[in-house]
């Protein structure tokens, strides 16, 4: 067998049902080998076992790949040339690596005795990528390249999952190898480390020490971040919750991690938190942090975060993120879904019940009092609206994507989410470009599933080139651009910290008409929404055609995203805009400049 | 401060960049660098000092031991030693 022909052999035996990718010379005997894969083993309808999906660019195969990942729970394969195919791959590897996300990523080298020779389409991924992947490995010895690709798929789904690239000379894919069908590497480090970490539990005296704080405390809140879905804990939180009654606030990541609709959710904590939720961390007395790591759109100033909190408690699969932002009374490092299973089974069985009938009242006036709203008497068309619109047909079970920006942050926080895996979005990179391409992917894992891309003017260009590979692949996708002509989140921080200056965030210059792009790459159903009185109809018909469709919508440009914790304040000096009511009077912003981000 | 940390690593191609990548990465100047063999070819010991708070030490620490090819990091003057 040939050194290409065992990377899709070991693709296969890990049960990949669909790749993304880009071809070239580097490439090219892997491209051959799943191929000739494809053809052999085809099923009985004709279809291939593992589909190659082929974006317009690199960049789109690894945002593919990693929305399929985010999908499904399942690693998503991108495979790309040497050079530029491989540089171009670098964001989605950093953006999954932040997010938390299990790609493996296969590129072609150059051949190894060329490699250091500044060969043509040679770059230095093994270092490019080492510094922004989980692992990277360069093979250099043919014999080793099957147990690597088999241990790249291991270490991108075990503990905190992660992108791994896989660096393979040309050479290495032409060598003649003999397929064992098993056998990793041994990693004796990282396998030790792995291996503590999985088989931790707590003992009593953990349990003791955990339900002595909770009995103990009056306004105790869960914060749930994307630990809950990486870990599949989505259904012990809930029964955490149903046995001790915690409220719970879940970070971007974590979304779907606990039903929104629930009578105990807060919804989004943060910057653009909802006013209930922050409300609730400032006045809670005991934190129960799962799978978070008080990062700082969540705790942009650390020593204010939670201030009244007497407790707070951390349950991470990382060791490194217990207390690296803010210390902890007590951790635990292992799975969360035992962790979890644990506590909920001691607690039973020890009878403990917080009475939190006060605190419950509390939570539900702050959802009463400090409701998400807008201006719903405007003639504009508010973006909030449209979200709230298009949500009471998905009814938190549509699978949503997003670009990055003001869409993003209104997207989180007017759609219910009820089940984990059904929110995907470029929470800690923040990169533009992400939502189309992440549809796409997720699609190919929800083959069924209502896939909605909820973009936005700037952010839908980074991938435009991806709308083809909606309709080529003849994806039902649904893809709305909220168009605010411009960088609609540059322009709110503009605003606030400089004076109004909309250095480069105005796009009222450019040309392009969406609606012809559109239709010029094979959407048929492709309009644009210009009126108020059209929106309930146009949603509807948008949402129920049978097949890729793409709807621009005309929003308010002056549109806001509310509530906004500026960088440097804490929550008590949380702005809410005039639609939110504010608990207190809202501190003005500072209009000098600021070095927080 | 100045901390003197040994790190055990497997002995292939990029590790090394890896361990000093984390702490530029991280901000830290690496003050001195050793890298010797150990009895098993596959495996060689790192000894490097910085300047570090101490409260910043354990991170590192920490960070330092999640890249794959690390096989123990220790920190021989202190207690925080693992
Ligand atoms: C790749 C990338 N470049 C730049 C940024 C900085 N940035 C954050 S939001 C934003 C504006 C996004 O505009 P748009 O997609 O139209 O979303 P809106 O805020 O208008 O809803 C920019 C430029 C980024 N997040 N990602
Ligand atoms: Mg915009």
């Amino acid at each position: 067998m040939s050194g290409a022909e065992v990377i899709v052999q070991v693709i296969a035996h890990e049960g990949v049902e669909v790749m993304f990718g880009y071809s070239g010379g580097a490439i090219l005997p892997v491209y051959d080998a799943v191929f000739r894969y494809n053809a052999e083993h085809a099923r009985a309808d004709g279809s291939e076992p593992i589909p190659l999906v082929v974006p317009a660019n690199e960049q789109g195969a690894g945002f593919m790949a990693a929305g399929y990942a985010r999908a499904s729970g399942k690693v998503g394969v991108a495979i790309v040339t040497s050079g530029p195919g491989a540089t171009n791959m670098v964001t989605p590897v950093r953006d999954s690596m932040a997010d938390s996300i299990p790609l493996v990523v296969i590129c072609g080298q150059v051949g190894t005795a060329a490699i250091g020779s500044d060969a043509f389409q040679e770059a230095p991924i093994s270092n490019i990528m080492g510094a922004c992947a989980k692992h990277v490995f360069l093979v250099t010895d043919a014999t080793q390249l099957e147990a690597t690709v088999r241990t790249a798929f291991t270490l991108a789904r075990s503990g905190r999952p992660g992108p791994v690239v896989v660096d393979v000379p040309k050479d290495v894919q032409n060598a003649a190898l003999s397929f064992r069908g098993a056998g990793e590497l041994a990693l004796n480090g990282y396998r030790a480390r792995l291996r503590a970490v999985e088989q931790a539990t707590l003992s009593d005296a953990d349990c003791v020490a955990l339900f002595a704080a909770l009995m103990q405390a009056e306004r105790p809140l869960i914060y749930a971040g994307g630990g809950v879905i990486a870990a599949d804990a989505a259904q012990a939180l809930r029964a955490f919750v149903d046995a001790f009654g915690l409220p719970v606030t879940t970070t971007l990541m974590g979304l779907g991690g606990f039903d929104s609709t629930d009578p105990l959710a807060l919804h989004l904590l943060g910057m653009h938190g909802t006013a209930y939720a922050n409300y609730a961390v400032e006045d809670c007395d005991f934190v129960l942090a799962l799978g978070a790591r008080f990062d700082d759109r969540v705790a942009g100033v650390p020593g204010k975060f939670a201030p009244r909190a007497k407790f707070i408690a951390q349950v991470d699969i990382d060791p490194a993120e217990i207390g690296k932002v803010k210390s902890v009374d007590w951790h635990h490092v292992g799975p969360l879904k035992r962790a979890l299973e644990r506590l909920t089974a001691y607690g039973r069985a020890h009878e403990l019940r917080p009475q939190l009938g006060a605190w419950h009242a509390h939570v539900a006036e702050l959802k009463r009092v400090h409701a998400m709203n807008y201006d719903r008497a405007s003639a504009l068309i508010q973006p909030y609206a449209v979200i709230e619109a298009i949500n009471r047909h998905a009814q938190g079970r549509a699978i949503v994507s997003t670009g990055v920006g003001q869409h993003q942050m209104w997207a989180a926080q007017y759609f219910d989410f009820r089940a984990p895996r059904h929110w995907l979005t470029s929470g800690s990179m923040g990169t533009m470009g992400f939502g189309l391409p992440a549809a796409i992917g997720a699609q190919f894992a929800q083959r069924d599933k209502l896939v909605i891309d909820i973009d936005g003017d700037a952010s839908i260009r980074m991938n435009i080139g991806e709308l083809e590979t909606v309709t080529t692949y003849g994806l039902p996708l649904k893809i709305v651009v909220l168009n605010n002509v411009g960088d609609g989140m540059v322009r709110q921080w503009q605003k606030l910290y400089f004076k109004g200056r909309f250095a480069a965030s105005d796009k009222s210059l450019h040309k392009k008409d969406f609606v012809l792009a559109a239709r010029a790459d094979g959407f048929d159903w492709a309009r644009r929404l210009e009126r108020n009185d059209a929106l309930e109809s146009t949603i509807a018909d948008f949402l129920a055609f049978d097949g890729p469709a793409f709807l621009e919508v005309m929003i308010d440009p002056d549109a806001g995203v509310y509530p906004m914790v500026g960088p440097g304040a804490s929550y008590a000096q949380m702005i809410t805009g005039d639609f939110i009511a504010s608990r207190a009077m809202p501190v003005a912003p500072e209009a000098t400049t600021t070095h927080m981000f | 401060m100045n901390h003197t940390l040994s790190i055990l690593l497997q002995n292939e191609a990029g590790a090394l960049v890896r361990v000093a990548g984390l702490f530029a990465a991280r901000g830290y100047n690496i003050d001195t660098l050793t890298v010797a063999a150990t009895h098993d070819p596959a495996v060689s010991r790192l000894t490097l000092s910085l300047q570090c708070d101490d409260d910043a030490l354990g991170q590192i620490l920490q960070q330092t031991r999640k890249l794959v090819d690390v096989l123990q990091v220790a920190h021989p003057a202190n207690a925080l030693a693992a």
